[in-house]
């Protein structure tokens, strides 16, 4: 019998079901993981890998929240003893690294790894034995840096390490070749997880998905790997010549003998300003998906949209030097710099116009993943005009490292990308896990974060305009600031105890939270909403056909959909990159343990590396045994073998 | 009409069967064409992350190379390009085989690029020895360090992949990817050698013409 076209069995003849019965117990046995802990640890599925990086990075968002929360516990009187300035340093220096290169980047890359082959209708991402090594080298990155943190050789020369603060001659000890090996781990799993995305993209589409029928998520997702790609080798040689300055005497940035401070801020922000919208543009792409959802309209200006993501992802690449407005840089690019740097709000204000215009002709539904939108909207337009603020330089070299950069970035940072996220968790939680969070505390979770976040960013503003510079572990009475910093610290505790909210919201749920169905929003329009809460191992029984920019606005009653792949071994359809015409047929790796072990061989030569050059040569050899047991797989049954007389 | 543009006409109206589509290709249809160029893409942006170094540092010196250290001596560099220029036709001929599933040519293809791509790494030495400053004298020796050595990942990388390609084609089992392997190899080929070209003209000719 040939296979019935849908996928449900309920909606097939009583003669034809037991047949898709058969077709999804078979495609189970072919995709699931293997069982126990050895099953977990060989896994290449890119839901249980997307869900373990998103754990994960909220677990380090979580801890970076506590190092804030001990920062404002120090800050909240003048001449505080709780904190003295060595553990202080340390902790401004774990909080932005933790944010910025162990939560913001990879949570968005794990929500695309999650999100994006459900939501363009394919079975996995385009390398997942990859995709599995470049999670652990993340994992091992970041416990490396705890570890060492506990051991009290956590980096303390700030999230952007300037020299010669962090070169020989003042970062003594290890602490700073913490931070810089910290960097390359999290940056080759920032490459490894843009290249997954882009192939997967380009590739792996349904059938009539062509370019301009894409997801506006996917598309934000796109254009953010194509940010990771040319932007973190820019940090991951930086601090490579900064871990080499440091341990074999080389002299990139050592003025004595012809290096040049500068040299570092330079490659630093052209990777570090790109990165600010590589944590934003993901967040555009949950915005657009969610408006869509809950007005139930179709996003207006869908072709604007994409071009102000892509402007954005070109600009981003062009703002860096207005990090350095205070260094000695002629003023005609100070001129050029401070253009470009207001030139960057056109394209965001072109997407903001069109989701007010959608939100406008439809009658939106107040949900929490809409709330946090609203939010979102409020909190960044603020940060974003204290950014148009400091894009002038005289205004700029008047507040050059005081608390009104923290603001204006936290403003930026929290506003553009934490409340999306967070939007993003409500609505896509059930997808994940068949679980619907509880509305009420979701409510009480957003108003907390809303006045926690205005509480405690807005004085710092007018801290900052009072003169009090950042990074410093006290200040004295007379200074004035006692009451605004009081006033922030409150702040803190609020959105800590909307943090805590959230969680008990999460933990009641996974126990006996309302069950999701398929779509418990009724209005999605992406794929990821035609198969069931949580998807199964292969995702969608029959891959879809799309005929139309919102696939499930658009659905027949009985969608078309792909038949013909293989069921028994894994099986990806391969698509034209424009129109996502169906082109051929891809084996795609079984579960294996070579990339994590791998992994762990990478971890030991990059740790070592602190130690001693020659664990470059050590470690090649390390890491070249699992390398190759990955790429020597046996063919399994089934699989074409070559013999000698095929021509 | 094609298979393909049937099918993209069927995807527009009904349901599609895809069983008669092939599993293996090549070139920009293939995912592991696209893995491999993310990864030239990623390795090139550390090659220019390099260079910009080596440029800016320059403005630090009154001539270039600094005072006291000589040009870089030409002879094992320039053996160095023109030894890949010589193995760039053996790679060409290599990824027509294994578009055409000649097993006996890539192995020996794959053998050659192996052969190769040890003398790039063997000369890699002799060019470090020709720069005659040491990565710890000065900004420059530490520039001119970086680039060569940035660039002898990309040689060490090649002879691993090309090494242990070769062995795969010969102790088996080959399975019809491995050709596609074999083609993408040649890809990175074209760019690992490519990208020396430049930056042979930067470390080694531009000091003499600017310096």
């Amino acid at each position: 019998m040939s296979a019935p076209v849908t996928a449900d069995p309920d909606l097939v003849p009583p003669a034809e079901r037991e047949g898709v019965r058969e077709l999804h117990r078979q495609l189970d046995r072919v995709w699931r993981d293997g069982p126990g802990l050895r099953g977990w640890l060989m896994s290449v599925d890119h839901k249980s890998l997307g869900k373990r990086y998103v754990i994960t990075a909220f677990v380090f968002f979580l801890l970076g929240g506590l190092e804030a929360a001990m920062m404002r516990a120090q800050l909240s009187r003048p001449e505080n003893g709780l904190i003295g300035p060595d553990l202080y340093n340390q902790l401004f220096t774990m909080h932005g690294t933790t944010m910025m290169f162990l939560f913001a980047v990879p949570v968005m890359s794990a929500m695309g790894l999650y999100l994006v082959p459900l939501m363009i209708g394919s079975r996995d991402v385009a390398f997942p034995r990859l995709n599995a090594y470049g999670y652990y080298v993340y994992l091992i990155g970041g416990l490396f840096l705890y570890v060492s943190f506990f051991l009290n050789v956590g980096p303390d020369a700030g999230w952007f390490a300037y020299t010669p603060l962090s070169g020989p001659a003042f970062g003594v000890g290890k602490r700073v070749d913490v931070w810089a090996q910290t960097i390359t781990f999290t940056e080759i799993a920032g490459l490894i997880s843009a290249v997954e995305l882009i192939t997967t993209i380009f590739k792996q589409r349904a059938p009539g998905m062509s370019l301009n029928r894409m997801p506006l998520f996917v598309w934000s997702i796109l254009v953010m790997a194509f940010m990771i790609l040319f932007a973190m080798p820019w940090v991951a040689v930086d601090s490579q010549f900064l871990a080499m300055d440091r341990l074999i005497g080389t002299h990139f940035f050592n003025q004595a003998e012809g290096g040049d401070a500068l040299l570092w801020q330079h490659i630093f922000w052209f990777f570090g300003h790109p990165e600010v919208y590589i944590i934003f543009i993901p967040a555009l792409g949950y915005v657009s998906t969610v408006i869509a959802t809950f007005t139930r309209r179709e996003i207006f200006g869908y072709p604007a949209m994409i071009l102000s993501l892509v402007a954005t992802g070109f600009l981003g690449f062009g703002l860096w030097v207005h990090h350095m407005f205070a260094t000695n840089i002629p003023q005609m690019g100070e001129s050029f710099f401070t253009a470009a740097s207001a030139m960057i709000a056109i394209p965001t204000g072109v997407q903001f116009f069109c989701w007010i215009a959608t939100i406008w002709g439809g009658r939106p539904r107040f949900a929490t993943p809409f709330l946090f939108i609203l939010g979102f909207f409020a909190v960044f337009i603020i940060g974003g005009l204290s950014g148009v603020m400091i894009a002038s330089v005289p205004f700029d070299l008047q507040v050059h490292d005081t608390f009104f950069i923290v603001a204006h970035l936290h403003y930026v940072l929290l506003g553009g990308a934490v409340f999306p996220l967070f939007s993003a968790f409500y609505y896509w939680f059930p997808k994940f896990t068949g679980r619907v969070l509880s509305e009420r505390l979701g409510r009480w979770n957003f108003a907390l974060f809303f006045i926690g976040v205005n509480l405690t960013f807005f004085p710092m503003h007018l801290l900052g305009l009072h003169g009090m510079p950042r990074r410093i572990y006290t200040y004295l009475e007379g200074t004035g600031w006692g009451s605004l910093n009081l006033l922030a610290s409150i702040g803190a505790v609020t959105i800590f105890v909307s943090v805590v909210i959230f969680l008990v919201n999460v933990a009641r749920t996974l126990r006996n939270g309302e069950l999701a169905g398929d779509d418990p929003w009724g209005s999605s329009s992406t794929l990821e909403w035609a198969t069931t809460s949580p998807p199964p191992a292969y995702n969608f029984a029959h891959l879809p056909v799309v005929q139309g920019r919102y696939p499930l606005w658009s659905r027949p009653l009985d969608p078309p959909v792909v038949t013909g792949l293989r069921t028994d071994q894994r099986e990806l359809l391969i698509t034209t990159l424009l129109d996502a015409v169906p082109d051929h047929r891809h084996r795609t790796p079984d579960p294996t343990i070579w990339p994590l072990l791998a992994a762990l061989a990478t971890g030991v030569t990059f740790i070592a590396l602190i130690f001693t050059p020659w664990a470059a040569v050590i470690g090649g050899v390390l890491v070249a045994g699992p390398l190759i047991a990955w790429g020597w797989g046996k063919p399994k049954p089934g699989d074409p073998v070559v013999t000698e007389g095929i021509k | 009409m094609s298979e393909r543009e049937s099918l993209r006409v069927a995807g527009e109206t009904g349901s599609i069967d895809v069983s008669g589509l092939p599993s293996t290709v090549f070139g920009h249809r293939a995912l592991t064409w696209w893995g491999t160029l993310g990864y030239m893409a990623a390795e090139g942006t550390t090659l220019i992350v390099c260079a910009v170094a080596y440029l800016y540092l320059q403005r630090n010196f009154a001539t270039w190379p600094p005072r006291g250290t000589p040009l870089p001596s030409l002879s094992a560099a320039t053996i160095q390009v023109v030894l890949m220029t010589a193995s760039i036709p053996v790679m060409i001929w290599t990824a027509r085989a294994s578009r055409r599933f000649d097993l006996g040519r890539i192995r020996l293809g794959m053998v050659l690029s192996s052969v190769f791509a040890l003398a790039f790494c063997v000369l890699r030495w002799f060019e470090l020895q020709s720069l005659h400053t040491r990565w710890d004298t000065n900004a420059y020796g530490s520039a001119v360090w970086a680039i060569l050595f940035a660039h002898a990942t990309l040689l060490v990388v090649q002879f691993f992949e090309g090494a242990t390609l070769a062995a795969m084609l010969f102790l088996g089992p080959v399975e019809p990817k491995h050709f596609a392997d074999v083609d993408d190899s040649c890809l990175y080929w074209y760019f690992m050698t490519g990208a020396w070209f430049v930056l042979y003209l930067l470390v080694f000719i531009s000091p003499r013409v600017w310096g």
